[in-house]
């Protein structure tokens, strides 16, 4: 073996070692760091993740003492339960301050068909969400009156200018209204009596929250229990599981 | 005469080659040297690393955690807040899907004539008005509700007047003539949301057999009048969730 392939051999044999000293200790190494790399990217979208859902869950919190009166007013408009009477009383008020006479109330979308007909087709009125109540109304007043009466009817829950709701009422929507004269004789409990007395016969519907809600799902005002109430079961029907515990209902007073 | 070379063949220059004496061993060695110092090196940084980042990545899950545990104690906040605005958004939806019967009657007292008198006004939303003539108007309302009724199924709440469907308001009275008739038409198109307005019938006294809601009421010489209003096609979802992006301007929350 001569001197130069002497050199070959060592050069190779040094050369040998190093790759080998590179693939069997340093690759798998930086290859762990790499990995690594890619736990700390996780990780940190994780991160990003979590501080997000606890800056809305702190938010939420924040807001929890005027969610709660809003949901406490809105029950105002849509009731948990029937409210009838409360009903009745904001349809006798707003009739005594228009000067209008609130002639009849019929449970029910078909002012001849009697209770039972009304009954009946206010449980086939329950559809998905919100509980339907249809109701037929009978005021007598004049013109002015009971356009005045239809207005406040309206306003009871109503848009305001910046886009917010403004309830004051239940949350009546009137399918149909039908203004006629009244004649004489027929209506012996009107007080007016005169041409210009017109009788006012509406179809209206109110709203009733599911039987699965509860107003305010269990929480009361200055927690929200200790299991809070989904969203979704606004939808979902049946579950019962969110019944409030101390329901605060609101009802109107005179 | 041969020359002879009389230096030691060992001690001749060049003799050694590049590699001196000890054959090239002591380059290896030092290459050798060199290149594990390197690994070492290299070494050393990939085990900062992977300890550092270990490290890191502890560090991060740990806090992940912690917040996590933290919102999970504040969940029921966090959905009582979300059934508000559900419940909120509910109840938008149904304020805006209503018909104003009290600005419509408003506008129908603003532009009657003082030749056309009403003797009855009775309107509805989502269904047909009774009358054979509703016609077209009335079928694309049906129609119209079908389709309002599926989309306001899949929001979740359904309301009494759907959106899309079109109110219709049917109005008898008497007039002084057929003129007076033909200008109430007219005064009647100016009612704000007014799409079409429909002549049912216009019949005098003389002409009238058995009579209607009117007939008696009319004078002899004025005719007695129906007339079908059809306003335009409450807004449709897509519209209320646009509309709802601006403050409401109208009166009521309706239409």
């Amino acid at each position: 073996m001569t001197a130069r392939d002497r050199m070959v051999v060592i050069a190779i044999a040094v050369f040998g070692v190093l790759g080998a000293g590179w693939l069997l200790v340093i690759s798998p190494e930086r290859k762990h760091a790499t990995n690594l790399q890619n736990e700390v990217n996780s990780a940190t979208s994780q991160l990003t993740a979590a501080e997000s859902q606890l800056a809305n869950a702190r938010a939420a919190q924040a807001r929890y003492s005027s969610a709660y009166a809003s949901i406490v007013n809105l029950g105002k408009a849509v009731p948990p339960g029937r409210e009838v009477p409360a009903l009745v009383y904001e349809l006798a008020l707003a009739s005594n301050q228009r000067h209008v006479d609130l002639s009849s109330i019929v449970y029910g979308a078909s002012g001849g068909g009697g209770s039972s007909a009304g009954a009946s087709q206010a449980a086939n009125a329950s559809l998905a969400g919100f509980t339907q109540m249809p109701f037929t109304f009978v005021f007598n007043g004049t013109f002015v009156d009971l356009y005045n009466l239809f207005q406040q009817l309206n306003h009871f829950t109503a848009r305001t200018a910046s886009g917010g709701l403004q309830v004051t009422g239940r949350l009546l929507t009137v399918q149909s209204a039908k203004l006629a004269p009244v004649t004489n004789g027929t209506e012996p409990g009107s007080k007016k009596v005169g041409p210009e007395l017109l009788s006012g016969t509406i179809t209206a519907t109110a709203y009733v929250l599911p039987a699965s809600q509860g107003l305010t799902g269990g929480a009361t005002a200055t927690s929200p229990g200790s299991r809070g109430s989904s969203a979704s079961s606004l939808s979902s029907t049946g579950s019962g599981a969110s019944a409030p515990t101390a329901p605060a209902i609101a009802r109107v007073t005179p | 005469m041969r020359a002879v070379n009389l230096i030691p063949a060992d001690q001749r220059a060049g003799a050694a080659g590049v590699g001196g004496r000890s054959g090239g061993g002591a380059y290896a060695v030092l290459a050798l040297v060199g290149g594990l110092a390197l690994l070492a090196l290299l070494y050393g940084l990939a085990q900062r690393q992977v300890s550092s980042r270990r490290a890191q990545v502890a560090s991060l899950k740990a806090r992940a955690e912690q917040a996590q545990a933290t919102a999970a104690g504040l969940a029921p906040y966090t959905s009582f807040v979300a059934l508000r605005e559900e419940r909120e958004r509910a109840v938008n939806q149904l304020v805006d899907s209503r018909f104003d019967w009290a600005h419509a009657f408003h506008e129908v007292g603003r532009v009657l004539p003082t030749l056309a008198s009403i003797a009855s006004i009775e309107g509805s939303v989502g269904s047909s008005t009774g009358g054979s003539s509703a016609g077209s108007s009335a079928g694309s309302s049906s129609s119209a509700a079908a389709g309002a009724a599926a989309s306001s199924k899949a929001s979740g709440v359904a309301s009494a007047t759907p959106p899309g469907t079109v109110p219709t308001v049917t109005i008898s009275g008497c007039a002084t003539s057929q003129t007076a008739v033909a200008l109430t038409l007219n005064r009647l198109r100016l009612i704000d949301g007014v799409s079409e307005v429909t002549l049912q019938s216009s019949t005098k006294a003389s002409s009238r057999s058995g009579g209607g809601a009117t007939a008696g009421r009319c004078p002899p010489s004025g005719p007695a009048f129906t007339a079908l209003l059809a306003f335009a096609p409450l807004p449709t979802s897509a519209a209320l969730s646009a509309a709802s992006a601006v403050p409401a301007a109208s009166l009521g929350g309706a239409r």
